[in-house]
Protein backbone atom coordinates (compact mmCIF):
# COMPACT_ATOMS: atom_id res chain seq x y z
CA UNK A 1 0.00 0.00 0.00
CA UNK A 2 1.30 3.39 -1.00
CA UNK A 3 0.30 6.03 1.53
CA UNK A 4 0.52 9.75 0.86
CA UNK A 5 2.35 12.03 3.30
CA UNK A 6 -0.98 13.22 4.66
CA UNK A 7 -2.12 9.65 5.31
CA UNK A 8 1.14 8.77 7.00
CA UNK A 9 0.72 11.76 9.28
CA UNK A 10 -2.83 10.70 10.13
CA UNK A 11 -1.76 7.13 10.86
CA UNK A 12 1.03 8.39 13.09
CA UNK A 13 -1.30 10.77 14.94
CA UNK A 14 -3.85 7.97 15.38
CA UNK A 15 -1.14 5.69 16.71
CA UNK A 16 0.13 8.28 19.17
CA UNK A 17 -3.40 9.00 20.43
CA UNK A 18 -4.24 5.32 20.86
CA UNK A 19 -0.90 4.58 22.51
CA UNK A 20 -0.85 7.46 24.99
CA UNK A 21 -4.55 7.39 25.90
CA UNK A 22 -4.64 3.59 25.83
CA UNK A 23 -1.87 3.52 28.40
CA UNK A 24 -3.58 6.24 30.43
CA UNK A 25 -7.04 4.63 30.39
CA UNK A 26 -5.62 1.18 31.17
CA UNK A 27 -3.98 2.59 34.26
CA UNK A 28 -7.00 4.68 35.22
CA UNK A 29 -9.80 2.14 34.74
CA UNK A 30 -7.93 -0.65 36.47
CA UNK A 31 -7.36 1.58 39.50
CA UNK A 32 -10.83 3.09 39.78
CA UNK A 33 -11.63 1.25 42.98
CA UNK A 34 -8.30 2.31 44.47
CA UNK A 35 -8.57 5.92 43.34
CA UNK A 36 -12.17 6.97 42.73
CA UNK A 37 -11.31 10.65 42.68
CA UNK A 38 -10.63 12.40 39.36
CA UNK A 39 -6.99 12.81 38.36
CA UNK A 40 -5.20 16.06 38.98
CA UNK A 41 -5.58 18.88 36.50
CA UNK A 42 -1.82 18.96 35.99
CA UNK A 43 -1.78 15.28 34.95
CA UNK A 44 -4.31 15.89 32.21
CA UNK A 45 -2.51 18.98 30.95
CA UNK A 46 0.78 17.05 30.80
CA UNK A 47 -0.94 14.26 28.87
CA UNK A 48 -2.47 16.63 26.33
CA UNK A 49 0.78 18.56 25.89
CA UNK A 50 2.66 15.29 25.41
CA UNK A 51 0.31 14.22 22.65
CA UNK A 52 0.48 17.64 20.98
CA UNK A 53 4.30 17.60 21.04
CA UNK A 54 4.49 14.05 19.66
CA UNK A 55 2.04 14.87 16.88
CA UNK A 56 3.98 18.03 15.98
CA UNK A 57 7.23 16.07 15.78
CA UNK A 58 5.55 13.52 13.56
CA UNK A 59 4.12 16.24 11.30
CA UNK A 60 7.59 17.76 10.90
CA UNK A 61 9.06 14.43 9.79
CA UNK A 62 6.12 13.64 7.53
CA UNK A 63 6.04 17.02 5.79
CA UNK A 64 9.84 17.29 5.54
CA UNK A 65 9.88 15.94 2.01
CA UNK A 66 6.44 17.14 1.05
CA UNK A 67 6.73 20.42 -0.83
CA UNK A 68 3.07 21.29 -0.66
CA UNK A 69 2.01 21.66 2.95
CA UNK A 70 -1.10 23.76 2.44
CA UNK A 71 -4.46 22.00 2.52
CA UNK A 72 -6.28 22.12 -0.79
CA UNK A 73 -10.03 21.77 -1.44
CA UNK A 74 -9.97 17.97 -1.18
CA UNK A 75 -8.15 18.07 2.17
CA UNK A 76 -10.60 20.64 3.52
CA UNK A 77 -13.62 18.65 2.32
CA UNK A 78 -12.36 15.44 3.90
CA UNK A 79 -11.63 17.30 7.13
CA UNK A 80 -15.16 18.76 7.20
CA UNK A 81 -16.71 15.33 6.70
CA UNK A 82 -14.54 13.80 9.41
CA UNK A 83 -15.53 16.54 11.88
CA UNK A 84 -19.18 15.75 11.15
CA UNK A 85 -18.73 12.07 11.98
CA UNK A 86 -16.69 12.78 15.11
CA UNK A 87 -19.44 15.18 16.23
CA UNK A 88 -22.02 12.40 15.81
CA UNK A 89 -19.92 9.98 17.88
CA UNK A 90 -19.42 12.55 20.64
CA UNK A 91 -23.11 13.45 20.62
CA UNK A 92 -24.16 9.80 20.84
CA UNK A 93 -21.83 9.21 23.77
CA UNK A 94 -23.08 12.30 25.62
CA UNK A 95 -26.72 11.34 24.99
CA UNK A 96 -26.02 7.85 26.34
CA UNK A 97 -24.55 9.34 29.48
CA UNK A 98 -27.43 11.81 29.89
CA UNK A 99 -29.95 8.97 29.63
CA UNK A 100 -28.00 7.06 32.26
CA UNK A 101 -28.12 10.05 34.61
CA UNK A 102 -31.88 10.41 34.07
CA UNK A 103 -32.66 6.74 34.56
CA UNK A 104 -30.02 6.25 37.24
CA UNK A 105 -30.57 2.55 37.44
CA UNK A 106 -28.91 0.89 34.47
CA UNK A 107 -25.28 0.76 35.49
CA UNK A 108 -25.20 1.50 39.21
CA UNK A 109 -23.05 -1.54 39.82
CA UNK A 110 -20.23 -0.19 37.65
CA UNK A 111 -17.81 2.10 39.54
CA UNK A 112 -16.96 3.83 36.29
CA UNK A 113 -20.36 5.51 36.27
CA UNK A 114 -20.80 6.18 39.96
CA UNK A 115 -17.53 7.68 41.15
CA UNK A 116 -16.33 11.18 40.19
CA UNK A 117 -13.09 9.72 38.87
CA UNK A 118 -14.97 7.19 36.78
CA UNK A 119 -17.25 9.83 35.33
CA UNK A 120 -14.28 12.05 34.51
CA UNK A 121 -12.45 9.26 32.73
CA UNK A 122 -15.57 8.22 30.87
CA UNK A 123 -16.12 11.73 29.55
CA UNK A 124 -12.46 11.92 28.54
CA UNK A 125 -12.91 8.58 26.77
CA UNK A 126 -15.80 10.07 24.79
CA UNK A 127 -13.54 12.86 23.53
CA UNK A 128 -10.84 10.37 22.61
CA UNK A 129 -13.39 8.24 20.72
CA UNK A 130 -14.46 11.33 18.79
CA UNK A 131 -10.82 12.12 17.98
CA UNK A 132 -10.18 8.56 16.81
CA UNK A 133 -13.30 8.77 14.64
CA UNK A 134 -11.91 12.03 13.19
CA UNK A 135 -8.67 10.30 12.18
CA UNK A 136 -10.28 7.10 10.89
CA UNK A 137 -12.83 8.96 8.78
CA UNK A 138 -10.10 10.97 7.09
CA UNK A 139 -8.09 7.85 6.40
CA UNK A 140 -11.15 6.15 4.95
CA UNK A 141 -11.92 8.98 2.52
CA UNK A 142 -8.29 9.42 1.52
CA UNK A 143 -8.15 5.71 0.64
CA UNK A 144 -11.57 5.13 -0.83
CA UNK A 145 -12.30 8.51 -2.36
CA UNK A 146 -15.83 9.80 -2.92
CA UNK B 1 3.61 17.78 -17.78
CA UNK B 2 4.14 16.03 -14.48
CA UNK B 3 1.46 15.63 -11.84
CA UNK B 4 3.39 17.89 -9.48
CA UNK B 5 3.68 20.64 -12.10
CA UNK B 6 -0.01 20.43 -12.94
CA UNK B 7 -0.88 20.46 -9.23
CA UNK B 8 1.18 23.59 -8.63
CA UNK B 9 -0.34 25.39 -11.62
CA UNK B 10 -3.88 24.45 -10.66
CA UNK B 11 -3.43 25.12 -6.94
CA UNK B 12 -3.99 21.67 -5.47
CA UNK B 13 -1.76 18.92 -4.12
CA UNK B 14 -0.28 16.17 -6.24
CA UNK B 15 -2.40 13.66 -4.30
CA UNK B 16 -5.53 15.49 -5.44
CA UNK B 17 -4.44 15.25 -9.08
CA UNK B 18 -3.84 11.53 -8.57
CA UNK B 19 -7.28 11.13 -6.99
CA UNK B 20 -8.89 12.96 -9.93
CA UNK B 21 -7.09 10.73 -12.42
CA UNK B 22 -8.16 7.61 -10.53
CA UNK B 23 -11.76 8.82 -10.43
CA UNK B 24 -11.69 8.95 -6.64
CA UNK B 25 -12.46 12.66 -6.43
CA UNK B 26 -14.59 15.09 -8.42
CA UNK B 27 -12.92 18.51 -8.37
CA UNK B 28 -14.76 21.77 -7.97
CA UNK B 29 -15.73 23.70 -11.10
CA UNK B 30 -12.94 26.17 -10.51
CA UNK B 31 -10.29 23.45 -10.37
CA UNK B 32 -11.82 21.65 -13.36
CA UNK B 33 -11.69 24.85 -15.45
CA UNK B 34 -8.10 25.52 -14.37
CA UNK B 35 -7.07 22.01 -15.44
CA UNK B 36 -8.74 22.45 -18.81
CA UNK B 37 -7.11 25.85 -19.27
CA UNK B 38 -3.68 24.31 -18.68
CA UNK B 39 -4.25 21.82 -21.47
CA UNK B 40 -6.24 24.25 -23.63
CA UNK B 41 -9.14 21.86 -24.02
CA UNK B 42 -12.86 22.33 -23.37
CA UNK B 43 -14.37 21.02 -20.15
CA UNK B 44 -16.18 18.16 -21.89
CA UNK B 45 -12.92 16.89 -23.35
CA UNK B 46 -11.31 16.42 -19.94
CA UNK B 47 -14.29 15.49 -17.77
CA UNK B 48 -17.39 13.42 -18.32
CA UNK B 49 -20.33 12.49 -16.16
CA UNK B 50 -21.26 8.85 -15.64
Amino acid sequence: MDFSYKEKGLIASLGVTLLVFGWYFYGSFTNLKLSPEPPGFVEIIILIVLIAVLESIIQVFVSFKNKSQLADERDKLIEKISYRYSYWVLSACIWFFMVHILLNTWFDHLPILTTPGGVFHLLLLFFVLAEVTHFLTQLYYYRKGF
Amino acid sequence: MSQQTLAEKVGVTRQTIIAIEKDKYSPSLEVAFRICNEFSVPLEAAFNYK
